[in-house]
């Protein structure tokens, strides 16, 4: 068996005095999309930011395709060729497209053509983005905000994706079109996901994994349509809690 | 989608000649009745004490046409060119002039400075007037970089403007060092002090990072007031020597510039020198800036400006980005130090005050951050125009302080608001900032 692109045993964070994470274990396997759920606050973004190294882990270890990144300092991590698209999107919004998307490149050493094959990618997923290239970002709508941060994430050419809730605040139709462009880089690039969601439907649909979080602890995992038909995630995190 | 083209639509609102010479029309009816008793009759008392009145027509009819005339022209205004938030109505034909004419200002403006000694050459205030813009236009484009393009707000800029003009008075004078020499040893030393205020500032922003810019600005000063044995406290330094074009001195010796040209010596000689060095040293941190924003260095800067949390997800290392901010920024205002040592011969720590960091803030901040032409225009206006209303004496400031709320209100953006992209994929299209508020999507 090939070892897991990414693996995490035993991670622990905290800001100050409270601890977010309390000893986290999550394996993703290389061409998985592998969904995190839970309510806030339980440190799903946490997570996400002690792989990219801030807030720094207390405990454990994270290794990434065998390698020990544990320590390794934030700027780096990019290096790695791990693309994060951050919670709220976080695009320049006084930036334009294009350029917004050359930021995404910029790390990365690539040639004129690699850099050209992954835009005409970007825009094949999201034509919207060609559409308002030269765009300011703070013009677009969320949606595409949303898009044009995974784009960025894209801009890399990442081994890893991880997105922080890229549903958050979409309307369900533009988040079905972002949950699709994903299953659709999962699908045809073999690209490796890890989704953070609080809309657990849709990711553990998507996703061929899932973990459930819950301060800072994983309580559960299992395939996406295992949790699904778990009575407890039902209860939840599907039909918020209305039957109890 | 629907969305978009329902934000296309602008607002209905009254425009149109027909609504405008209503309005005036109206004000030029009030103006009638209100002035029509205390312009149009004039009373006196008589010689015999009795009340004597005469009428004043022509002067109602002057004041009335005015009135209506100057309502036009203000409704006009208001309709192109009115606060921040409203739709314009500018014809298609005025904004393709303005357009042309936004287009040909900076070469336009470029080339009149290059004639600006050809022109004045007579006229000496003129040319050190014209030198001091530029060294403020220097300043400015320096600090656009900290301020305009990282978006760190620094109130201590004029601390390696000290730093730069001491570092040249001390090793000139010191150890007899050319001007050439000196001035990337100012450079340096500018940038070496900006990185030493940038390791503790790194986790600041906003307010925070400004108050601790401010107090390095002051300290800076006040290390120069009171390490008399180095710099002369108070006194400061004299003597500095004169610049020279490459070893050749501007003086009227045998060894002169004019004696070796065969030309007759002129004092005018040495400033138009003056002139055209500060205009090469402002060229070239306006060059260097403009090529920096399309490396990846230069937008890092800008994105830094953005959002950091979205830059280190990218990647960026953004401790090396500001510390290069602060130190490409400092180095400017270093070699401008040097500059103004050379130029003025004589410098004490009276020349470093926070007013002039703060003189400098306002025109990058006037100009509109992060826009090269938009701070030559602010720093020509700020100094030009201060020199313009000498003759009003004390309401010098008060004119100033009005004309910048004025601008804030109508540019909150500064005079020149919007940015250029630096990467263009397709066409190239600038966006009005007035589209876009600050940090929201």
């Amino acid at each position: 068996m090939t070892p897991p692109l990414l693996a995490i045993r035993g991670l622990r964070a905290a800001y100050g005095k409270i601890e977010a994470l309390k000893g986290v274990d999550i394996e993703i396997n290389a061409g998985e999309i592998v969904a995190l759920i839970g309510a806030n606050g339980a440190g799903k973004s946490t997570l996400m930011m002690t792989i990219f190294g801030k807030p720094r882990a207390r405990a454990g270890r994270i290794e990434f395709d065998g390698d020990d990144i544990t320590g390794v300092p934030t700027h780096q991590i990019a290096r790695l060729r791990i693309a994060q698209s951050p919670e709220g999107r976080r695009i320049f919004p006084r930036m334009s497209v294009a350029e917004n998307l050359q930021m995404g490149a910029d790390v990365t050493e690539c040639s004129e053509a690699e850099r050209a094959a992954v835009l005409e990618r970007v825009f094949a997923l999201f034509p919207r983005l060609k559409e308002r290239i030269n765009q300011r970002g703070g013009t677009l709508s969320g949606g595409e905000q949303q898009m044009l941060a995974i784009g960025r994430a894209l801009m890399s050419r990442p081994r890893l994706l991880m997105l922080d809730e890229p549903s958050l605040g979409l309307a369900p139709l533009i988040a079905r079109q972002i949950f699709d462009a994903i299953r659709t880089l999962n699908r045809q690039d073999g690209l490796t996901v890890l989704i953070v969601e609080q809309n657990a439907n849709h990711a553990l649909k998507l996703a061929h994994r899932g973990y459930v979080m819950v301060n800072g602890l994983i309580t559960l995992s299992g395939t996406g349509s295992e949790l699904l038909q778990r009575p407890e995630i039902r209860a939840a995190y599907l039909e918020g809690g209305r039957r109890g | 989608m629907t969305a978009s083209t329902l934000e296309k639509q602008p607002a209905p609102r009254a425009s149109g000649a027909a609504f405008i010479l209503k309005k005036a029309t109206i004000s030029a009816l009030v103006a009638l009745v209100l002035f029509s008793l205390m312009i149009g009759v004039r009373t006196e008392a008589g010689p015999q004490g009795g009340l004597i009145y005469w009428t004043r027509f022509g002067d109602l009819a002057a004041i009335v046409a005015a009135v209506f005339g100057g309502s036009i022209v203000v409704e006009l205004l208001r309709q192109w060119w009115g606060p921040a938030d409203r739709v314009r109505v500018v014809p298609p034909v005025v904004q393709n002039a303005l357009s042309l004419a936004g287009r040909l200002l900076a070469p336009a403006l470029l080339i009149f400075t290059f004639l600006v000694p050809v022109i004045f050459y007579d006229q000496r205030y003129i040319l050190d007037l014209a030198i001091l813009v530029l060294t403020y236009v220097m300043l400015g484009w320096g600090l656009n970089v900290v301020v305009g393009l990282a978006g760190l707000l620094d109130l201590g800029y004029v601390a390696f403007y000290a730093v730069g003009a001491y570092s040249y008075a001390l090793l000139a004078t010191n150890f007899g060092l050319s001007f050439w020499v000196c001035l990337p040893l100012a450079g340096i030393l500018a940038a070496f002090w900006g990185v030493l205020l940038g390791f503790p500032v790194l986790r600041l922003r906003g307010d925070y990072l400004a108050i601790v810019t401010l107090a390095f600005g002051e300290i800076i000063r006040l290390v120069i007031i009171n390490w008399q044995s180095l710099t002369g406290g108070p006194n400061g330094i004299s003597g500095i020597p004169r610049p020279t074009l490459f070893g050749i001195p501007l003086t009227p010796g045998e060894d002169g510039l004019a004696a070796r040209l065969g030309i007759e010596f002129s004092p005018t000689h040495r400033i138009v020198f003056l002139f055209y060095l500060i205009l090469a040293l402002a060229l070239l941190t306006n060059w260097v800036t403009i090529r920096l924003r399309r490396l990846p260095i230069g937008r890092a800067w800008e994105a830094l400006r953005e959002d950091e949390v979205a830059c280190r997800a990218l990647g960026i290392n953004t401790t090396t980005t500001k510390l290069t901010a602060f130190a490409t920024g400092a180095m400017f205002g270093g070699f401008a130090g040097a500059f103004f040592a050379t130029r003025q011969g004589f410098i004490s720590p009276e020349s470093f005050t926070f007013q002039e960091s703060a003189l400098v803030l306002a025109i990058v901040v006037l100009g509109g951050m992060g826009s090269q032409l938009g701070v030559a225009l602010a720093a020509l206006a700020m100094i030009g125009g201060f020199e313009l209303f000498r003759g009003l004496d004390q309401y010098r400031m008060l004119v100033f302080g009005i004309a910048m709320v004025l601008l804030m209100i109508w540019r909150p953006r500064g005079l020149i608001g919007h940015r250029a992209p630096t990467v263009y994929l397709e066409r190239n299209q600038a966006i009005s900032s007035d589209l876009v508020k600050e940090g929201h999507g």
